[in-house]
């Protein structure tokens, strides 16, 4: 397994090294995630709603004895706005965060890809505009025709940026920060 | 399960064997080098722990060989005495007469008459020659049944101990789960092998339990030295009384309640006992009072802290709470005695008009309140003005396991710590009643504020609870009545479910920020159930009320 060195700026020294990702829709892109960063791929278990926590964040789930958060990045990212709701059958993927495991909904069945690391390309400021800070974008990586949004879970994955901890002053905590 | 009486007995027996053990190797290194002091120290130390040990239980032969032991190591070590000469044999006779005690006495047999050996070491204390009887039977038969012998004690680190209450947390889990699925497949064999599996995980369950629990005494047994040492500081004369030091309790439990027992002692010797000859005006005997006292009550442990001091002027609390800006003033005015005391839990409140090195700094009885709600336990004070203080701790003997109520909102379950729960009602709309926006229920001669829980969880961040309206209910309302810091709150929930003890797993990240859940519990079905924390939703019910 290649070592997992999350800065774009070794594009150039690593060339030949390959990367395994795990890639899955979210809105009408695909993004990619670093296999060491997965812990599994499952169906969807039976999520409980939690009272005061964000519309994105769907409940605590069982997951093998574990209990985890379930959230939904399609929300987080306003990539499809809450009143359509995510019908049938999902996937979950458990992610490793730093110190935490949490679990990630996707709509198909997340699917892993192997590309070379010189292809992830530093992404440019205006994917501010998408409300996702650059800084969780590892790059974005061209695969033929495809272009995959490559994340650092680490990065995003703080349990503040999880839960956009602004306290009492917003009534729906879902909304994006600027 | 075996008698206390018993249990004692094991721990000393295998303490004193240890304790024979290490004397046995402590004197010969002491022959082999005279001037090992380290050796002798141990020597006298060994002998001062075994006299304890063995005169508290009721070995008082034990104790007194080990008593002149004791009074001989210690001349030694003040150069008294040297250890060379007809010392040497006597104090070798001295350690193997003690070991052949200790084995009798874990035999039942009688101990052996020691009284020659009593009559030498008498001698050498009083620097007299000690005579040696000549006794050959003796000599070889000691030598014929010298055994080695391991100890019956394991010491085991507690956070192996941790490591097997999780484990078996989640078996009680797993074993829920399977006799659910039994039920439903309806096999025979499944549903026997399942109940059987039921009984052996619940005597793990209390076995890994059982041997977690630690004496009250072991952090009792601190005190007398802490309370000399505040009382002198604080020119009081304290009188330190210790009740129920066998209780048992769960050894975390202690070490997180320590810091708090610590505070309250303090507290009550620097606020509560008044200087002896304000005690003298007042009537009372010029020393102070305090009692640490611990008690079984139902599956709970209580601990009190009790003093016969100038007690809690609930006036005075009254107005402080209002100048904190707590209550209103005109609030505070209907407040009974317990609800005003509550505020002394309050973060930074403090009475203490002068800071002193003891108390009084602001960070008080809030830290304690904190300690104790972290474990799922309740705290109270009680206080008679002028005649004193008791703070009371109700705390689980156990962390793992606790009963709690489960209950439905919106077909989701959910449980609440029984530990918090009063009682359950089941009331007509027609018998609660809307005040100021807020519905009240008359329970048993109490006006009982409720609140649709599925309401309160759902409130949004900003604003207040919409004002109360009996409409909205229909039939009767099943409502559980939580108590919190003196403080009643009914919840409305949809339907009662069971009384059920759980194993509360604590939230995962990122979750662990919203507070008013104190964990999660796997139901039987495999269900994800949230735990209510009582002491947040009481505080959000506070701070949402309309």
């Amino acid at each position: 397994m290649p070592e997992s060195e999350s800065t774009s700026e070794k594009k150039t020294v690593k060339q030949d090294k390959l990367i395994q990702l795990i890639v899955f829709r979210l809105g009408e892109e695909e993004y990619g995630i670093r296999i060491e960063q997965v812990k599994e791929v499952t169906v969807t278990p039976e999520v409980a709603r939690m009272p005061k926590t964000p519309a994105f964040v769907k409940g605590i789930a069982n997951l093998r004895g574990d209990i985890i958060a379930i959230i939904d990045l399609e929300e987080r990212f306003k990539l499809r706005s809450a009143s359509e709701p995510v019908t049938g059958v999902t996937y979950t993927l458990a992610v490793e965060a730093k110190d935490y495991t949490i679990g990630i909904v996707v709509r198909e069945v997340p699917q892993p890809l192997s590309i070379p690391i010189s292809i992830i390309e530093k992404a440019p400021e205006f994917i501010q505009d998408i409300n996702i800070h650059d800084k969780y974008i590892e790059g974005i990586a061209k695969v033929d025709e495809r272009i995959i949004i490559v994340l650092d879970m680490l990065k995003l994955l703080t349990p503040e940026e999880i839960m956009q901890l602004q306290p009492k002053s917003e009534s729906s905590p879902a909304k994006p920060r600027t | 399960m075996k008698s206390r009486e018993q249990e004692y007995r094991e721990i000393f027996m295998a303490e004193a064997l240890e304790y024979y053990d290490a004397m046995s190797r402590h004197i010969s290194e002491l022959e082999k080098d005279p001037a090992d002091e380290k050796a002798l120290n141990e020597l006298f130390r060994l002998m001062h722990n075994l006299k304890a040990n063995a005169r508290a239980m009721g070995h008082s032969d034990i104790g007194e060989v080990a008593h002149r032991m004791e009074t001989i190591f210690g001349l030694i070590r003040s150069k008294e005495r040297a250890f060379e000469g007809s010392l040497v044999p006597v104090l070798f006779t001295g350690v193997d007469t003690l070991g052949s005690m200790i084995r009798a006495v874990g035999e039942g047999e009688k101990t052996a008459n020691a009284d020659p050996l009593l009559a030498n070491l008498e001698r050498l204390v009083n620097g007299e020659e000690p005579v040696f009887e000549e006794d050959p039977d003796l000599a070889s038969d000691e030598d014929a049944t010298r055994k080695l012998e391991l100890s019956d004690l394991v010491y085991i680190q507690i956070k192996k101990l941790d490591h097997l209450l999780n484990l078996v947390g989640e078996l009680i889990i797993d074993r829920d789960r399977i006799l659910t699925l039994s039920q439903e497949i309806g096999n025979p064999a499944l549903q026997s092998t399942a109940a059987h599996l039921f009984r052996i995980a619940d005597d793990l369950q209390y076995s890994v339990m059982d041997a977690r629990l630690v004496n009250v005494g072991s952090l009792f047994n601190k005190f007398p030295r802490v309370v000399r040492d505040v009382a002198t500081a604080e020119q009081k004369d304290v009188e330190l009384a210790i009740l129920g030091q066998d209780i048992q309790i769960d050894r975390n439990i202690l070490q997180i309640i320590t810091d708090a027992l610590l505070h309250l002692v303090r507290n009550a010797i620097g606020h509560g006992l008044e200087t002896p000859e304000v005690r003298v005006k007042a009537g009372k005997t010029a020393e102070g009072h305090l009692t640490l006292s611990a008690q079984t009550e139902r599956d709970d442990v209580l601990i009190q802290v009790i003093d016969d001091g100038r007690g809690i002027d609930v006036e005075s609390v009254r107005k402080k709470a209002v100048e904190r800006g707590l209550t209103t003033a005109e609030a505070a005015r209907n407040l009974d005695a317990d609800a005003v005391r509550a505020f002394l839990f309050e973060p930074g409140f403090s009475m203490a008009k002068e800071v002193t090195d003891i108390s009084g700094r602001g960070v008080g009885l809030d830290v304690v309140k904190l300690a104790i709600d972290s474990l799922g336990g309740q705290l109270r004070v009680d206080s008679v003005l002028g005649q004193g203080t008791t703070f009371s701790l109700v705390l689980p003997t156990s962390i793992a396991v606790k009963g709690a109520l489960l209950f439905e909102i919106a077909d989701r379950s959910y449980a609440i710590p029984l530990m918090h729960t009063d009682s359950v009602v089941s009331l007509w709309p027609d018998e609660m009643h809307v005040i100021g926006g807020v519905l009240l229920a008359r329970v048993l001669h109490e006006n009982i504020p409720v609140v649709n829980l599925h309401d309160l969880l759902n409130s949004s961040e900003d604003g207040v609870l919409p004002t109360a309206n009996k409409g909205s209910l229909v039939g009767r309302q099943d409502i559980i009545i939580v108590n919190y810091n003196n403080r009643k709150l009914g919840l409305i929930v949809d339907r009662f479910l069971r009384q059920q003890d759980i194993v509360i797993k604590p939230m995962s990240k990122p979750l662990d920020m919203i507070d008013l859940f104190g964990g999660v519990t796997l139901l039987g079905s495999g269900q994800v159930c949230l735990v209510l924390d009582v002491p947040a939703l009481t505080r959000l019910f506070l701070a949402k009320r309309p």
